[in-house]
């Protein structure tokens, strides 16, 4: 077929003709640079050899990563359900291939009880890859999915040496939350933490709200929310006892470590892509639940590139340094759109260190500007912070971990 | 062939002045010297006094010549009209505003939805001439084209030769096995 074009091709013209061939190759790279989608430009790349040369040129880049796999659970062991995931992870070609995201996973295991559902979400998506893809080979073993293999988002970036902007989509968030839980998180990084601001809702419901005499729904929330009557008057800045009580501090906590700890993750594999592409300037780690959102500019990209990550003891992600938080919170926010959020929470954090840089104690949330903290959701979680950034601020301080 | 009468200068009341451009098969086309200016390739053509007597376009047929200045027309118009809106202190132009926005973005949509031919001639001119939001929209249109199709497809639509060998192709091909999954 391509070789009746080769007759024809220049002698003829019109019919046989390249569109893009008289187009200059500034043209046809701007064409690349939208296309976005990495496998895209991998198909492209096998195109012609213009179109080869070319897409290695892309300076802008999205990778939807399909799934996300273990990557040190027993080769042969457990449940026929476990079997099949370090199946898939023992497929993976080089080691290079295993060493990206598969630590997500492993660190989750241990830390926090709530995780362990993440790591079922996270496995069910490569279950469902192995079995639509396992067909039977040879001489394999047992496991029914030899034939699988992943690659890294490092291996597939791998070719595009100008690369400027880049965006990871993860399948799913990390954090496993039971249904009707709101947690969102979004950090920056440079070397270390730079900010992270994390919304989370006990509750999310879309029915119009009740009035607003304090319901018996939460004891813990409304203890926390009516006025007055159980509020001491500490100094501003600590937490009341009240919500000491009933878990809604615990709930909190473990909200906002498991935040950090997800973004530390994320940040931590990174390292190998962005000291493979030292003409990186913006990088973005998101998911498709819309849960986190990793962000490194130009200037974080550079702190990293001289100052490299810390890991936090053996596990895989960034140490965090000691960090001061701002938690904001309100027992019923509305969103628009007529959505609910039933003991909102809204928590800034900084490391100690840059908080204290910016001058003042807990008060100083004017001087530096909250801009940060209010911008860093679209709407119609934008609204939602505003709406808790207005009510009382209580600080807390968090060891390095 | 341009008419003295009407070359470069006509101004009216409002000392709004008018361009001819003439297309490679000379066909005479006249509008707003800041529609025209849109394309960076006429304006200095206008900076550099050329402009009299009409700018010849050797490398634009008329066809595609009118709708560039179709799409610079519509979009100086719409600058226009948002910078009076902005320094008006009338709510509802303010509040048309957004509205005008997506006036804009339809006409645009239904402006690049063209035959494939059209569209590479579009790209052609739009680089020529220096019209960056039609480069820009063209550009895009052709990448969503990209997107999605396997390398064959993307051959057949944009008739592009495949001037690998074979060995070369298998090679490619298993370095990107993962745009194939």
């Amino acid at each position: 077929m391509e070789g009746g074009h080769e007759e024809e091709g220049s002698a003829c013209g019109a019919e046989a003709a390249d569109q893009f061939d008289r187009l200059p190759d500034a043209v046809l790279l701007d064409v690349f640079n939208r296309i976005g989608d990495v496998k895209a430009l991998g198909r492209c790349a096998l195109v012609s050899r213009r179109f080869h040369a070319l897409v290695p040129l892309v300076d802008s880049v999205f990778v939807r990563v399909d799934c996300v796999i273990p990557d040190d659970l027993p080769p042969h062991a457990g449940s026929p359900q476990q079997q099949e995931a370090p199946a898939a992870a023992a497929a993976v070609p080089p080691a290079r291939g295993r060493g990206s995201l598969a630590h997500i996973a492993r660190f989750l295991l241990g830390v926090i009880a709530r995780p362990i559902q993440a790591l079922g979400q996270i496995l069910s998506p490569v279950a469902a890859t192995v079995s639509r893809r396992s067909a039977p080979q040879p001489a394999s073993p047992p496991a029914p999915a030899a034939d699988v293999s992943h690659h890294s988002p490092s291996e597939v970036l791998r070719s595009f040496k100008e690369l400027r902007r880049l965006h990871i989509e993860l399948p799913t968030g990390e954090l496993g939350i039971d249904d009707g839980v709101l947690l969102k998180w979004k950090a920056d990084f440079g070397s270390t933490l730079g900010s992270c601001v994390i919304l989370g809702a006990s509750s999310v419901s879309s029915k119009p709200p009740s009035p607003p005499n304090p319901p018996e729904t939460d004891a813990a929330d409304n203890s926390a929310a009516s006025p007055e009557s159980t509020r001491e008057p500490e100094e501003s800045g600590s937490l009341p006892e009240s919500l000491y009580t009933n878990g809604w501090l615990k709930l909190r906590v473990v909200w906002t470590i498991s935040s950090l700890i997800a973004a530390s993750a994320r940040h931590y594999l990174l390292q190998p892509i962005i000291s493979d592409h030292a003409t990186l300037e913006s990088l973005n780690l998101t998911d498709s639940d819309g849960q986190g959102v990793l962000t490194m500019d130009k200037r974080q990209l550079q702190e990293l590139r001289v100052r490299p990550v810390s890991p936090s003891g053996s596990s895989h992600r960034t140490l965090m340094p000691a960090l001061r938080m701002r938690l904001y919170y309100a027992p019923h926010v509305e969103l628009p759109g007529g959505t609910l959020l039933k003991g909102a929470t809204l928590v800034a954090i900084r490391p100690s260190e840059d908080a204290s840089r910016e001058g003042g104690g807990a008060g100083a949330a004017g001087s530096a500007g909250t801009c940060w903290i209010s911008n860093a959701f679209e709407e119609p979680y934008r609204t939602a912070a505003k709406a808790l950034l207005k009510t009382r601020e209580y600080c807390l301080e968090m060891n390095s971990f | 062939m341009a008419s003295a009468g009407e070359s470069g200068d006509g101004a009216d009341g409002k000392g709004v002045t008018t361009i001819t451009i003439i297309s490679s098969d000379n066909e005479a086309f006249e509008v707003l010297e800041a529609a025209a200016s849109m394309s960076l390739t006429i304006r200095h053509l206008i900076e550099d006094g050329c402009a009299d007597g009409g700018i010849p376009l050797p490398n634009v047929t008329a066809g595609i010549l009118a709708k560039v200045l179709e799409y610079c027309s519509k979009h100086v118009a719409a600058v226009a009209a948002s910078s009076e809106a902005g320094s008006s202190s009338n709510a509802a132009d303010a509040a048309a505003a957004p509205e005008k926005e997506e006036d804009l973005a339809s006409f645009d949509k239904a402006f690049i939805d063209v035959e494939q031919d059209t569209l590479y001639d579009l790209l052609m001119a739009a680089n020529y001439l220096e019209v960056k939001g039609l480069l820009d929209l063209a550009c895009q249109k052709v990448a969503d084209m990209i997107k999605g199709k396997t390398p064959d497809a993307i051959r057949q639509t944009f008739k592009i030769k495949n001037d690998f060998s074979p060995e070369q192709e298998e090679k490619i091909r298993e370095e990107n096995q993962w745009a194939f999954e």
